[in-house]
């Protein structure tokens, strides 16, 4: 069973008098453990379709499963469970509160899902996981940009979810602690079977996932899944 | 702590934004503390008017009424007793502004407390006895002024200091102080019939010293009806008096009543302008901090939306946000104008006292501050709640 079935999903927009046509009819299926990327220029639908799979989103039409849930069913408070417990979000901006410190931020989801007693051990973990056992009072602010990526992804994996959307993750970051970003998500894809969809226009970072859909105009036009030394290839 | 922080961070507009209800609350504080003041002052003599019917002379050339006019009183349909009573000024030399009654000898009978509704405890020492000579029974701001004890002694009335060589005054043994009651009685010094009338024959010229016998007056009477009588009881007695025992007037006591009453109004009035200061600046201050921290913080609210935060969640945060906001001012306003109203309270000196600050008006502070922050919060907090995480988390 696919984690995530899209079924002749359409989300259109209005903007002023005309209506966007930001996903138009798109149908596909994301399994347990994929390592995916969707790429496609400005205004191809491939951040919409991260707002979809997130369920920040409503569609226009179309459905969307998550886990075999009809997620087109569900109340918003609903939605928010389901977003809090199962999906895990990184942000090209990293979006830590500057109010909390790096462990508060880590936290930050078991406030409102999850039990915080036990999330407290998990945070550490990750913040070890994530290099960053050093850092856990420091305030986000006070750290680089790459450190501060590690704190979101540290976030996103706290209520242990089947599914991590990046948007945009190494937008902010230079090659070499891009880099980086892409093995932590690889060691966690491949360690913990974690689902990892990422959207980005960065051609070389998709060419380090297992799968690439290509967008355009809010049409699916490609779909490749690729082989290891395909990526290591790319990876030299 | 997130909200502290929150504050910290923008500590100008913070404090901007406190200072704007603890003007308020600080308004609030010492407006109430003279209304509270005043209040009890006149709830004491609400108290007193509301069960008694005081009867005075009809005529114009003399303030005095026979002692024997009682026997009349009491043959009137419906009153139960009637006391003689005298007051007179227990220091002449005190001066300065006064804001209660000043310092009065007043006449007491063990009789009325069968009548009154005015409870008068004791702090110390005991209450008059019918054949009590030469002691007083004192109220707790005498008591404290005075610095009276029970077995002291007083010299009634006190001697200025420019008292001429024919003063006369008596000393007295305090049996009784009084527990305060935040009015009048606080001010008194109780004695017994004869001695009042002693200290009344003291103060009569020269000229009518011969002529008239003291022991025989009364500068008038507390008329009292059964206990629990109502006011219209009371005012039918009051006009059955006037008409019936010639020589004499009776209040109606509904009048009085109402006189203490449309007092005790005003000073409520202000009380509650104050409340309405609190509420317009400290509320618009605490809504326009609020207003703003949203606008500030949209990406905060998507992010916590995304991560699972319900409408709810962020409405409760947001509210919990201008609720301490509330807090932190009504405290800091409310301490200072406790403050205030003491460090006033301790210029004006014991007697004069402009301000009261009971445990209701403290409730009251802090209560509304509290309110009004989880009030002016009401709007942001909603809108904050109702954002849309897509839109929320892709703002500039």
């Amino acid at each position: 069973m696919a984690l995530i079935e899209m079924t002749d999903l359409v989300k259109h927009y209005k903007q002023g008098r005309t209506t966007v046509r930001a996903l138009d009819g798109v149908s596909l299926g994301i399994d347990a453990g994929e390592f995916v990327s969707v790429v496609g220029r400005s205004g191809s639908g491939k951040t919409t379709m991260l707002d979809l799979c997130g369920l920040l989103m409503r569609p226009t039409s179309g459905r969307i499963r998550i886990e075999g849930v009809d997620t087109a069913q569900l109340s918003d408070g609903r939605r928010a469970e389901l977003r809090g417990n199962r999906i895990g979000f990184v942000f090209q901006e990293y979006n830590l509160l500057p109010s909390l410190n790096v462990l508060e931020n880590v936290e930050l989801p078991l406030r409102y899902t999850g039990d915080r007693a036990l999330g407290r051990r998990r945070s550490v973990e990750l913040l070890e996981a994530v290099g960053l056992s050093d850092k856990i009072r420091a305030r986000a602010d006070e750290l680089s940009g790459g450190q501060q990526q590690r704190v979101a992804i540290a976030r996103a994996l706290v209520n242990r979810p089947a599914l991590l959307l990046a948007d945009e993750p190494t937008g902010a970051l230079d090659t070499e602690t891009a880099s980086e970003f892409v093995s932590l998500l690889r060691n966690l894809n491949e360690g913990e079977g974690l689902t990892v969809m990422i959207v980005t226009h960065d051609l070389e970072l998709a060419a380090q996932t297992d799968r690439i859909i290509r967008l355009r105009d809010g049409h699916v036009i490609e779909d490749a899944r690729q082989l290891q030394w395909e990526r290591e290839e790319v990876a030299v | 702590m997130e909200i502290l922080r929150n504050f910290k961070r923008r500590k100008l507009r913070s404090a901007l934004t406190i200072s704007g209800i603890l003007i308020g609350i600080l308004a609030l504080t010492t407006m109430g503390a003279m209304a509270e003041h005043v209040n009890a002052l006149l709830d004491g003599g609400v108290k007193y008017y509301s069960s008694s019917i005081q009867v005075s002379t009809a005529s114009d050339s003399s303030p005095l009424l026979a002692t024997s006019t009682g026997a009349q009183l009491e043959a009137i349909a419906g009153v139960a007793a009637a006391y003689p009573g005298i007051g007179l000024q227990a220091d002449s030399s005190s001066q300065g502004i006064s804001f209660g009654p000043s310092k009065q000898v007043v006449t007491w009978d063990p009789g009325v407390e069968r009548y009154s509704t005015l409870a008068m405890p004791l702090a110390s020492g005991r209450v008059l006895a019918d054949s009590d000579r030469g002691v007083v029974v004192v109220g707790s701001n005498v008591a404290r002024d005075w610095n009276l004890r029970v077995g002291g002694s007083v010299d009634l009335p006190k001697k200025p200091k420019d008292a001429p060589a024919s003063f006369v005054n008596h000393a007295f043994t305090v049996v009784g102080i009084l527990k305060p009651t935040l009015t009048a009685p606080d001010q008194f010094l109780y004695v017994s019939l004869p001695d009042s009338q002693m200290l009344l024959g003291d103060t009569l010229s020269p000229a009518l010293k011969g002529k008239l016998d003291p022991t025989t007056l009364a500068q008038g009477f507390s008329v009292y009806a059964a206990k629990g009588s109502s006011m219209d009881t009371l005012d039918a007695i009051a006009r059955r008096i006037s008409k019936e025992v010639p020589g004499v007037k009776a209040s109606l006591p509904s009048q009085i009543v109402s006189s203490f009453k449309s007092g005790s109004l005003i000073f409520s009035a202000i009380t509650t302008g104050a409340a309405l200061l609190a509420l317009v600046i400290g509320g618009l201050s605490v809504i326009n901090t609020m207003l703003m921290a949203v606008s500030e913080r949209v990406r905060e609210i998507g992010l916590k939306k995304a991560v699972g935060a319900k409408t709810h969640h962020i409405l409760r945060e947001f509210m919990a946000e201008s609720v301490v906001i509330g807090l932190i001012g009504g405290l800091v306003g409310y301490g200072l104008g406790l403050v205030l109203t003491t460090v006033f309270n301790a210029l004006l000196g014991p007697g004069n006292e402009l301000f009261l600050v009971t445990p209701a008006l403290t409730g009251l502070a802090i209560g509304f501050a509290v309110c009004l922050g989880a009030i002016a919060g009401v709007i942001p907090a909603w809108r904050a709640s109702r954002m849309d995480p897509v839109a929320a988390l892709r703002a500039q």
